[in-house]
């Protein structure tokens, strides 16, 4: 197999993007495409993103760069004629500059370039040249209205990973594919227009428009457990949280049968309780009785042994817990990576599996380590 | 509109795709393929139907509806638009024949059946690619295709998996314990992503080797492979990355400020230095003019005291109203959307995110499009969601190449079936306001 061309080998492409297209340009690189990202003299944005190596600060110290930007190259351009002579050799540009503000590049490119535009909200429609943010992508799409506890503001999910800006980064990456499949059959690259609150959009059907409009029935926040049943929710443990989601006669059972052997209270085994509303109507008691379950033993633990019982539960993981996690660890997850010079430092591994030979992930560049061989052939 | 135009090109015209799956990751992938051209069947089992059907839809637990209950959750147009119901019970011989006869013609096979379930049904990749020797075949189940992991046989519910990959304990206030993410399935969606970049990266591949692959996608995996700078300083410092609300050091303040009425929120993100005096200039107010909030350090240091002050600021105002000044001004601001308020917003309205097409169960469904807007080329699909079954007959005749009689006997037999109350056609709820509430184009066949 090693003979075998890489999947994306030999397509070229131009990221001009930060965070918002990082990811998606890092999977086509470790796919097998060439991806040039075109910084300025003081380096891309992410390069002074905390946290950074000990002791290490921009522009080659940050951990963000040291993994979003693996595979790729760097290169400094001179002035917006070799950037627009740099575009012109590639097949896909992928840019972030805002609406208008490089569509004069872009127009000048030939007819075969595929040119990917990210933007808060897309590049047509009222709103078009409206400032974004990861907080204002999630606000935009009506998923933020549903996260957090009645009593506190919403809150966007997971906020340091920034998210939505990877989802966003993968449609970079899947327009890319499709659009350059569409150019082998036409000959013909085209605009690709692609928003943040879109993106955010299309993960949210849950609390969308049209369930909304069907049934009428309002999705705020709830805090950390739902108001559908119980138990549903994140319950305390004894070293933090797990997520405890029963639903299914089947899997009540089996929690019920647990809260017996923990505390010997038989009378959630009735024939009543089987009931998901009737659980709801004495969500007090179903939840001091599944606490009593989950704070005497530790998370990873209560997960092992729930599963066993065949009740869905997991671990609420850290980053410690999951570079701990025995799955993870079993599965060879992890991989060995080079992070701003130094080796071995251990991240996280492919995305998913596959029977061939894709995947092929390399250290992150230096500031303008590839401006004389790339750039060299333009200048003469 | 091009979607009505026998010229209009589509990126994945001619490719065929087999879906069996539930829920949510699978069906998202073939959803998005489907808008993108290829024909999508999916094959489906009354004897295991898929959750997304089994929700039905509130309105609908009454007698009246229970012959087509299945067909009506609002889901169904959400995740299958576009896509073709071949109703077939694979543990009849004859349907398992049929779906193999499917398969010889199918450039992908997707599935997040557990891998015990497609294994006994005969449908494991050995056995996919001893009748297609090309397939590109792509698993996501729960926890991953590999019976030797450990948690290779545990449970995975969607509103399980954000706890499960960090995004739980990441939500939520630094002073109070972790908010979740439950309401929606995040993880989900990105495997879903991942899935759609494993099809498109193996049919490049099968371009250039002639080869099909086996993909095996784990949600865990997925998710987890996004926390790279984290697990990074976890490995060389020793910290823990925690949860603080809606911050972020890069860019303060930013948060959920509340404005008039009841629940109403701005979202506000002060990107930058000259954002912040562009705030201060909408704002008016004289704690805005102090020198201490003109640079980044000193606005993070006192992210507190300004919360309360731009709350007590922007209490005063409409939401809507205010996200549009300071948006006037550059500032980066918009209103918490609930769902009508969704509806109601100029800037999906204007780039048509929502479609309302018929075909199916209903005169005309409502769904959201699909992100990845090739201007050129753009996704659109002519159907809504299909009812269980719908395409039963079309596709045993057309694809897997039986007679009306074979398929009349396999109908006769349970080994397939066709949909219930052919013909009867239901409306929506606000099946007679669907031009007013979403004025969008109504487009396709309806």
């Amino acid at each position: 197999m090693s003979t075998t061309k890489r999947p994306m080998e030999g397509v070229r492409i131009l990221d001009l993007a930060g965070i918002s297209g990082a990811n998606g340009t890092r999977l086509l690189a470790a796919l097998g495409a060439e991806v040039i990202v075109a910084e300025p003299p003081t380096g891309h944005t992410m390069r002074s993103w905390a946290p950074f190596v000990p002791g290490g600060s921009a522009p080659e110290g940050s951990l963000w760069w040291a993994y979003f930007a693996q595979g790729k190259k760097s290169v400094v351009v001179a002035d917006l004629d070799e950037l627009r002579a740099l575009a012109a050799t590639c097949d896909v540009v992928v840019e972030d500059a805002g609406v208008g503000v490089l569509d004069e590049v872009a127009a000048s490119m030939g007819p075969e370039v595929v040119w990917i535009s990210v933007t808060p909200f897309g590049r047509t429609g009222p709103r078009a040249h409206w400032k974004g943010s990861e907080l204002v992508g999630w606000a935009s799409s009506g998923l933020l209205h549903t996260f957090g506890f009645p009593d506190r503001p919403p809150v966007m999910p997971a906020t340091p990973i920034q998210f939505g800006q990877h989802v966003l980064a993968l449609d970079v990456a899947l327009s890319a594919q499709l659009a350059l499949r569409v150019r082998r059959r036409t000959g013909r690259g085209q605009r690709v227009d692609l928003s943040l609150q879109e993106a955010l959009l299309f993960v949210g059907p849950e609390t969308g428009a049209p369930l909304f409009l069907d049934d009428l029935v309002p999705r705020s926040r709830p805090g950390n457990r739902r108001a559908v049943s119980r138990p549903f929710g994140l319950y305390p443990c004894a070293d933090g949280f797990v997520s405890v989601v029963v639903l299914q006669p089947a899997h009540w059972r089996a929690m019920a049968e647990w809260i017996r052997d923990v505390t010997g209270e038989d009378s959630l085994l009735e024939e009543a309780f089987f009931d998901i509303a009737v659980r709801w109507e004495a969500a007090e008691f179903v939840d001091a009785m599944t606490e009593a379950v989950t704070t005497s033993m530790n998370k990873l633990d209560l997960f092992i042994e729930g599963q066993r019982r065949g009740i869905p539960i997991t671990p609420v993981n850290t980053v410690a817990d999951l570079r701990n996690d025995p799955h993870l660890e079993a599965a060879g997850f992890w991989r060995s990576h080079e992070v701003h010079g130094t080796d071995g430092v251990v991240g996280p591994g492919a995305p998913f599996r596959v029977s061939a030979d894709w995947w092929s992930f390399s250290r992150a560049p230096l500031l303008g380590e590839h401006t004389d061989v790339v750039l060299g052939p333009l200048r003469g | 509109m091009g979607h009505t135009d026998a010229n209009r090109v589509r990126a994945l015209d001619g490719v065929r795709v087999v879906e069996l799956s539930i829920a949510i990751a699978a069906p998202s992938v073939a959803r998005t393929l489907a808008f993108h051209g290829a024909e999508v069947l999916k094959i489906e089992a009354r004897s295991n139907p898929d959750v997304a059907r089994l929700f039905g839809s509130a309105w609908a637990r009454v007698p009246e509806f229970l012959e087509v209950f299945t067909d009506t959750s609002p889901y169904v147009p959400e995740m299958s638009a576009g896509k073709l119901s071949v109703g077939l019970e694979l543990k009849h011989p004859e349907a398992l024949a049929a779906l193999h006869r499917i398969i010889a013609t199918a450039d992908v096979f997707i599935t997040n059946y557990s891998t015990p379930a497609v294994r006994g049904l005969g449908l494991g990749y050995d056995e996919m690619r001893a009748i297609k020797p090309d397939i590109v075949y792509v698993a996501l189940p729960g926890f991953g295709s590999d019976e030797s992991l450990p948690y290779y046989p545990f449970l995975a519910w969607g509103p399980n998996q954000a706890p499960l990959v960090g995004m739980d304990e990441l939500t939520g206030y630094a002073d109070q314990e972790p908010a979740g993410v439950a309401s929606i399935a995040p993880p989900d969606y990105l495997a879903g992503k991942h899935g759609m970049l494993a099809v498109l990266t193996a049919l490049e591949h099968r371009e250039s080797s002639g080869e099909g692959v086996f993909v095996d996608l784990s949600q865990f995996e997925t998710t987890v492979s996004l926390l790279g700078p984290f697990i990074y300083d976890y490995e060389l410092t020793g910290n823990v990355v925690g949860r603080d609300g809606n911050r972020d050091p890069r860019q303060a303040p930013q948060g959920c400020y509340p404005c008039t009425g009841d629940d109403r929120w701005v979202a506000l993100s002060i990107t930058d230095d000259a954002a912040w005096t562009a705030f201060a200039a909408v704002c008016g107010e004289a704690w805005a003019a102090d020198g201490r909030f003109t640079t980044l350090a000193g606005r993070v240091a006192a992210h507190d005291e300004l919360d309360g002050l731009i709350g007590t600021w922007t209490a005063r105002h409409d939401a809507a109203e205010l996200a549009a000044w300071l948006q006037e001004a550059g500032v980066a601001a918009h209103p918490v959307l609930d769902h009508a308020g969704l509806l109601g917003d100029d800037q999906i309205r204007a780039r048509e995110w929502y479609a309302v097409r018929g075909g199916g169960r209903f005169e005309l469904d409502l769904f959201g499009r699909e992100p990845l807007r090739l201007t050129e080329t753009p996704g659109d699909v002519d159907r809504a969601g299909p009812s269980m079954g719908q395409d039963t007959r079309d596709v045993l005749a057309r694809v897997a190449g039986l007679g009306d009689a074979e398929i009349d006997a396999m109908i006769d037999s349970g080994a397939a079936f066709a949909e219930t109350a052919p013909g009867r056609v239901l409306q929506r709820p606000y099946h007679r306001y669907i031009d007013v509430i979403t004025r969008v184009d109504r487009g396709g066949r309806a």
